[in-house]
């Protein structure tokens, strides 16, 4: 926690020149009080328990056909999670973050808070760290249980591909927070918020893949243009990196993999990485600027 | 009088040592051939132990028996045993150090005259592992053999049979060749060998009649792969996670009246390819009572594939069931025989009178595979929510529901009962385990301390805190 980037800015609700580690505790205070305003909303929790249903469902059902032999199984497993990953996670962080700044907006909230001898920005850090961490919790309850499945009924089989998918989900997870809070710093109403954070849920889910889909059929993208387009996407990135971390190729996603896996080479996950942590930081970025700027409550 | 006694021991210490040495040092080759030559034919020679440096040609029948002690290095240089004459039997010997010129394809032995016996021998190092050009009615069995450390495109055969019928290859473990492969050899019994870390498990080339039974294909680029062979039997075999970028569990090409049956195929990038199998007009291919599962691809086969019955599999969670290579569609093919079809993980019809066979034929169509067969880019989108979208659309709008590629009348709703033979890849579970409670403790007890200790020191009035905060 002491090292976390916080900057002194020149915002005008920064009314006492606190010490550095005032700083960082007034952060951590943020981030507990979010931690558990989140865990106790209905939300959240019918999230998690949908997300931790469903795992659980999935490792059951992709291992019902392996039989007595034990073997394998496990990469259906992980494809089957994937599907799930995909659709739920993204959802998720999008409006617990679009909820964040909005919410307290609509509600008067936010001139409390900003009464409070704080920066604008520490509070958007502070709910921003207590957001990830109440994310991150929900999920590994999910894919603790899936584990304990997997472990019941295939053995140890793959546990390294199921850690890199637990830590792309928790990064997955990260991006798609930033996102959600930058559209709730933009919006002035809850409301417009959620609205936009499902939005933005369908472009990435959906509708830009779907794009590339059509563009790819129309236009006769090369594997190099398809690619390029297609990494932007965190969503694919995040498929990609979990791919490449089971098969240690990505040869399975047809020419286009096999492009990737030969350019990159065993630099490939870095680079799928570095997408995610860009999809986290910049959104982050903007949104501590724009908050921090905006006069408005 | 005890340093004389310790200076005694010292000698007789230093006397065994030497006497030691001297009998493990290396021995030229020719000592064999002597021995060889004051034998009588057809009697059995037992070598002394050690190790014996050079490469050895045998013109007499004679069985050359190790008893597992004996070492024949090659030094790097040629064929390490050359066999010039039949009915020669090698037993418990360590061949290794053959050369490994492309151009000679120098081997661990190679006989050109049958029959040989060549059993209880370790290869190591070897360029080729075995091979007989010709040596008809051959026996190979409980050798292993180990390729040179060379790259997968360097390396030479495990096993090579050339013109050589009626031979009996059992019981081999074979690691890190190229092939074991057979080039116009007929009538063989080809039985639990185990080949892993190759390149084709089993290549058979122009190869007919031939039972393959009982073999553990573990981890080459395609476990068993018929070129040109007809009448070949494959059963009760082992094919596992057989993943090369254009590997098979079997590969099926231009070969008639093959029978492919209760076999596991497990976790290869392709479970079966059928490359014109059949190619003859009235001829047939069996794929019967076979476990095919947690392949990329179970089965896979080009346009032109025909007369092939496909019946009482288990087609168990592979990513793609079944698919064309290429566009066009496998009608010309039965994918149930007698009112019996195969299990289909994936079906999704239903049993109303309890028969066992599923009320719906097994007809499946992806807009999402069709599009793919146009254009193969679009695999990178596969298992993402919008391939799903794809495919849910074109059941909603069943103009849009491209043609099945294949039809099973009667799917079965259960899987079959089969015997199978496979090898377990169950690891251990106490890292799993460790990992789950891991997960577990983490959003637990992380969870509890964050959450725990409301201490908000931005703020001094609870009162304020329960109204703003709550």
């Amino acid at each position: 926690m002491s090292t976390l980037p916080i900057e002194a800015t020149d915002s005008p609700s920064v009314t006492q020149s606190g010490s550095h580690l005032s700083r960082v505790s007034s952060v951590i205070a943020f981030a507990r009080r979010e931690f558990r305003d989140a865990i106790a909303s209905r939300w959240f929790l019918l999230y998690t328990l949908a997300f931790t249903v469903l795992a659980v469902a999935v490792s059951f059902m992709s291992l019902a056909g392996s039989g007595s032999h034990g073997f394998a199984g496990f990469g259906r497993t992980t494809a089957g999670l994937l599907n799930l990953i995909m659709l739920v996670v993204p959802l998720m962080a999008l409006i617990a973050g679009a909820g964040s700044i909005a919410g307290e907006r609509e509600r008067g909230t936010l001139l409390y808070l900003l009464a409070q001898p704080i920066s604008r920005v520490e509070l958007l850090l502070g709910k921003y760290i207590g957001l990830a961490l109440a994310l991150c919790c929900s999920m590994c309850v999910g894919f603790g249980l899936s584990a304990g499945v997997l472990a019941w009924r295939v053995g140890g089989v793959g546990i390294s591909a199921f850690v890199m998918l637990v830590v792309f989900t928790c990064g997955l997870a990260l991006a798609m927070l930033s996102v959600g809070i930058l559209l709730s710093v933009i919006s002035r109403r809850s409301g417009v918020a959620t609205g936009l954070g499902l939005f933005a849920w369908l472009i990435l889910v959906f509708l830009s893949d779907l794009g590339l889909m059509a563009g790819t059929i129309l236009f006769k993208l090369r594997v190099q243009e398809v690619f390029a387009i297609g990494v932007m996407n965190p969503l694919q990135a995040f498929k990609m990196a979990v791919i490449v971390n089971m098969n240690a190729s990505l040869d399975v996603l047809g020419p286009v993999g096999m492009y990737a896996s030969q350019t990159f080479g065993s630099a490939l996950p870095w680079v799928l990485a570095l997408v995610l942590g860009v999809w986290t930081i910049v959104p982050l970025v903007i949104a501590l600027i724009l908050f921090s700027k905006r006069g408005s409550v | 009088m005890s340093v004389i006694q310790t200076i005694a021991a010292l000698c007789v210490l230093f006397a065994a040592a030497f006497g030691a040495q001297a009998q493990q040092s290396p021995q030229s080759v020719d000592e064999i051939s002597r021995l060889i030559e004051l034998a009588d034919p057809g009697s059995t020679i037992v070598l002394p132990a050690g190790v014996y440096e050079g490469n050895l040609r045998i013109d007499k029948s004679v069985v050359l028996d190790g008893q597992g002690v004996v070492t024949i290095d090659g030094l790097g240089k040629g064929t390490v045993i050359e066999l010039g004459a039949g009915d020669i039997t090698l037993r418990g010997l360590t061949i290794r150090g053959s050369g490994s010129t492309v151009d000679q394809e120098p081997a661990g032995v190679r006989a050109f005259a049958g029959p040989v016996i060549i059993e209880h021998n370790r290869f190591e190092d070897v360029y080729f592992g075995i091979d007989l050009r010709p040596a008809p009615e051959s026996i190979i069995r409980n050798n292993t053999i180990v390729g040179k450390a060379l790259g997968p495109g360097r390396r030479g055969d495990g096993v090579r049979l050339w013109w050589s019928d009626d031979c009996i290859i059992v019981d081999n473990v074979i690691d890190g060749v190229r092939d074991m492969v057979f080039w116009y050899s007929e009538n063989l019994t080809i039985t639990r060998n185990h080949v892993r870390n190759s390149r084709y498990g089993l290549h058979f080339m122009y190869s007919h009649g031939t039972t393959l039974k009982n073999n553990e294909l573990t981890a080459n680029s395609v476990g068993v792969y018929l070129m040109y062979s007809n009448e070949i039997h494959l059963i009760h075999n082992s094919i596992v996670n057989n993943r090369g970028t254009s590997g098979y569990g079997v590969g099926l090409k231009d070969c008639d009246a093959i029978t492919v049956e209760n076999n596991a195929l497990l976790a290869n990038r392709v479970g079966i390819y059928i490359d014109n199998s059949p190619s003859s007009v009235d001829s047939y291919g069996l794929i019967i009572d076979n476990k095919i599962a947690f392949n990329e691809i179970g089965l896979l086969a080009t346009p032109i594939t025909h007369d092939n019955v496909i019946s009482h599999n288990a087609f168990v969670e592979n990513e793609e069931q079944v698919t064309v290579h290429g566009r066009g569609q496998l009608m010309l093919n039965e994918f149930s025989a007698d009112g019996v079809g195969n299990f289909w993980s994936n079906y999704s019809g239903f049993d109303q009178d309890g028969d066992g066979i599923g009320d719906f034929p097994h007809a499946p169509r992806s807009l999402f595979r069709s599009l793919l067969a146009r254009e193969p880019n679009l695999q990178i989108f596969l298992h993402s929510p919008a391939q799903q979208a794809v495919d849910l659309t074109a059941r909603a709008f069943p103009d849009l529901s491209p043609e099945p590629i294949f039809v099973d009348a009667s799917p079965l709703t259960r899987p079959p009962e089969l015997d199978l033979f496979v090898s377990s890849q169950r690891g251990s579970r106490v890292p799993m385990i460790g990992f789950a409670v891991g997960l577990l403790l983490v959003s637990g007890v992380g969870g509890w301390v964050i959450a725990h200790q409301p201490r908000l020191p931005v703020v001094s009035d609870s009162d304020l805190s329960q109204r703003a905060f709550v």
